[in-house]
């Protein structure tokens, strides 16, 4: 999986360092590094990294490691996508669609069917991983309030 | 002689009672045959000769209420098939907590008193002594409990998905192949006799979600109910929705799940070249398993087949007790 990583760090030699070991010893592979000097905040540099993990697990053993090591970790995100498809049976306005997807994903194509006495309409749409659950309850709660039923894909 | 005794005696239970007579396992005789309005006692065990095709109509059939034959001790083991009650598991709950009570072993193909008092019956059997067998309450003859507690019993069961009700699988897969609208392919599985004339339970995902309380329950040592289920059936699914699937290279089947600690029943978009993808009547049941992996079994879920479920847990049971006796 892939995971974006800010970490704060002290303008002390070493600091960097201290976090990719941490990174390398879970099987962590850095795509990049961006170091901002210039956004110095509360007395850390924030740092930058994309990083390729094996699994959740190894990230999470990273994060911890460089936790423990004294550095704090300011924010991490996912930058996987998912690429899902869901019909949903039933009318259903398409903005409250878009809606569910505000800041967590968006959607690559609408297709309508079954015409005004049985329609349905299938969604496909990308999503952020970590995201992924959510986005399916939320879609299913606006299915049931519409009367509408949400057919999702089985993994 | 073990003496069993069968409360049910529908399409299953003269099946059952056809094969016990054949088989002759372990010693065991069909000494009581019951239905819910009395019941007939052969103390010599009935064969295949003189197996009765209505008990009801019979001369030596005694009027009253089944459990005489517990009250009375005619029994060592009780096989019931009664009809499934989801609400509150009647009457098939009191005859299986009845029978326990009495020191007798129980087989049951019954889902309701399973769902509604699942914990308390299986105490109840570990206190007496004696046991519960119900193989045959999820996917028919496929062997899933059996298969789960002794092949499976080192490894451990992350998650449990499956096609569980061969009714609404056939609905949607002459959906599927067919265009069928739903209401047609209902039909046409009521006159093959796959769908009750009463297609609700089926239909409304709710047989499938007993299933699920019971894979819960028994494998993954919860105290789940039926209102633990989050439910959605198949009623307001179409056959243009399944086309708009089929253009993926997916259709609609009922799914039933446990995962995470969630119990649901829904119906999922799915790959045709899934495992999960069985046609027709057929179930499907799928364990993650944590160093397995997946592992589907594919198979039979209704009428003969169950038989099959049935005879396992009996001849498992005499050879338990064969083996207690040391006369292994």
């Amino acid at each position: 999986m892939r995971i974006r990583l800010t970490l704060g760090l002290t303008d002390r030699p070493g600091t960097l360092l201290k976090a990719l070991e941490k990174i390398a010893m879970n099987g962590g592979n850095i795509i990049s590094i961006v170091h901002n000097r210039e956004q110095l905040t509360g007395g850390y540099v924030p740092v930058s990294l994309s990083v390729e993990f094996p699994s959740r697990e190894h990230f999470e053993r990273a994060r911890a490691g460089i936790e423990e090591a004294g550095i704090p970790v300011l924010g991490t995100e996912s930058l996987e996508r998912r690429i899902e498809t869901v019909i949903i049976i039933g009318s259903l306005s398409v903005d409250r669609l878009e809606k569910v997807f505000e800041g967590r994903g968006e959607i690559i194509s609408l297709a309508f069917g079954g015409g005004s006495r049985s329609p349905h309409m299938r969604v496909m749409f990308s999503v952020n991983s970590e995201d992924r659950e959510r986005v399916l309850e939320a879609l299913e709660e606006l299915a049931e309030k519409n009367n509408c039923v949400l057919v999702s894909e089985e993994a | 002689m073990i003496r069993c005794g069968i409360i049910g005696y529908g399409f299953l239970g003269k099946k059952l009672a056809g094969y016990l007579t054949r088989y002759k396992m372990r010693g065991l005789a069909i000494t009581a045959l019951a239905n819910s309005r009395g019941y007939l006692y052969y103390p010599k065990g009935f064969d295949s000769d003189n197996l009765p095709a209505d008990i009801t109509g019979h001369t030596s059939f005694r009027a009253s209420n089944p459990l005489e034959i517990l009250e009375r001790g005619l029994v060592d083991l009780l096989v019931t098939l009664t009809p499934t009650n989801v609400y509150n598991g009647e009457p098939g709950l009191t005859y299986i907590r009845e029978a326990l009570k009495s020191g007798v072993d129980v087989v049951t193909a019954d889902k309701g008193p399973l769902v509604v008092a699942f914990r308390e019956l299986t105490s109840l059997a570990d206190s007496m002594g004696v046991f519960l067998c119900y193989e045959a309450t999820v996917g028919g003859g496929i062997p899933v409990f059996s298969l789960a507690r002794h092949s499976l019993r080192g490894d451990r069961i992350l998650s449990i998905k499956g096609i569980l009700n061969g009714t609404t699988n056939y609905i949607l897969s002459r959906m599927h192949f067919e265009g069928l609208p739903l209401d047609l392919a209902l039909q046409e599985a009521q006159m093959m006799g796959l769908a009750e004339r009463d297609p609700s339970l089926d239909l409304e995902g709710i047989d499938s979600a007993c299933k699920i309380v019971i894979l819960a329950n028994a494998l993954l040592g919860a105290d789940r109910r039926l209102e633990d289920v989050k439910v959605k059936g198949i009623t307001q699914v179409t056959s243009d929705a399944i086309l708009a699937a089929k253009e993926l290279g997916m259709t609609i089947k009922l799914v039933g799940s446990i995962e995470g600690g969630r119990l649901s029943v829904a119906p999922r978009l799915v790959r045709l070249n899934h495992p999960l993808c069985v046609h027709g009547s057929l179930n499907a049941i799928q364990f993650k398993m944590e160093i397995l992996g997946d592992l589907t079994l594919i198979g039979r879920g209704a009428g003969e087949s169950t038989v099959s479920a049935l005879l396992s847990d009996i001849e498992w049971i005499l050879a338990q007790k064969e083996a207690s006796r040391g006369g292994r």
